[in-house]
């Protein structure tokens, strides 16, 4: 899913096609993912010398930010509302994660079952 | 079951999953622990038909192999979980679901991007870049196992030796701080 974490090489801004990447388009109606669109209330703010700022864009997208300077790569974790979900209105937030076979399961392909999710590792 | 591994260690995960006919899902840049705030494994979330979460993260290890160090008892674990799935029997309210996680403060919010970013210069090559990071997403997280403990393994050190036994007796003078509910 495209807003699941990302990693991109930025030490503060992103190119158009580096949010293109991301899942997101700068439009008239503001910052858009297909229909959904986010309003910009300072366009001057988000975009500087053509550039999108990183740090600005986290805020108005919801989602937590790192920049590490020294390698030049930065991270940008998962929307809020998402966490929200679980958190506050009970309600499991869906992703998506492959499984051994590189295939893709959803939470949401088992809909409508009880579903027991274990989180666990090897360490 | 849906089972995820908090891991990227696909062959170790493999070896686990013989014979399981379960989803066991691969997320090696911990997307869970930043959605569920889970801080440590195993953890268990009760997910409803209607996708309602009734009962939040739970340190239930469904088994007795660290009964010595936990005190409690897998088959009473089993039993809360056989009688919400035979008749949809859960025991706690919406209210106290609420109390029992707690949100993931910016710092460790942090910590997990950290962690991503290290990831991907290990990958890349970038040991001393890698390393760096760790080390910072350790010190914005320290108690939380997803972060220290996780990454121990990546830095070519034994998860279960004298560094393990190091973070346990931190977070145990911490008061063993988790994102959830343990003790049953």
């Amino acid at each position: 899913m495209t807003n699941d974490t990302a990693i991109v090489e930025s030490t503060g801004t992103l190119t158009e096609q580096q949010l293109i990447d991301i899942g997101w388009e700068l439009r008239p109606e503001g910052l858009c993912q297909g229909d959904t669109c986010v309003i910009v209330p300072d366009r001057s703010a988000l975009v500087v010398d053509g550039a999108v700022d990183l740090v600005v864009l986290a805020d108005l997208l919801d989602r937590p930010v790192a920049i590490d300077s020294l390698s030049g790569l930065a991270a940008i974790g998962a929307h809020r509302a998402r966490r929200r979900s679980a958190l506050v209105d009970l309600v499991a937030p869906d992703f998506s994660l492959p499984d051994l076979d590189g295939g893709l399961t959803a939470l949401s392909d088992h809909r409508s079952k009880k579903r027991l999710l274990v989180a666990f590792s090897s360490w | 079951m849906i089972a995820v591994a908090i891991d990227e260690n696909t062959e170790a995960i493999r070896d686990f999953a013989e014979g399981i006919t379960f989803p066991v899902l691969m997320d090696p840049d911990h997307l869970l622990t930043e959605l569920y705030a889970i801080s440590n494994v195993p953890t268990v979330v009760m997910i409803d038909e209607n996708d309602r979460i009734v009962h939040p993260n739970w340190s239930a290890f469904g088994t007795d192999m660290f009964r010595e160090f936990t005190g409690i008892d897998s088959d009473r674990q089993h039993d809360r979980v056989r009688a919400w799935v035979g008749d949809g029997r859960t025991e706690l309210t919406d209210d106290e679901i609420r109390a029992s996680v707690g949100d993931l403060s910016v710092d460790e919010e942090q910590a997990r991007l950290r962690f991503r970013i290290a990831n991907e210069l290990r990958h890349r090559g970038d040991e001393q870049g890698a390393a760096r990071n760790y080390t910072i997403a350790g010190e914005l997280a320290p108690f939380d196992w997803t972060i220290r403990r996780a990454a121990m393994p990546l830095q070519g050190e034994d998860p279960f030796g004298a560094g393990f036994m190091a973070l346990y007796d931190e977070a145990q003078a911490a008061g063993r701080p988790y994102h959830g509910i343990t003790g049953y």
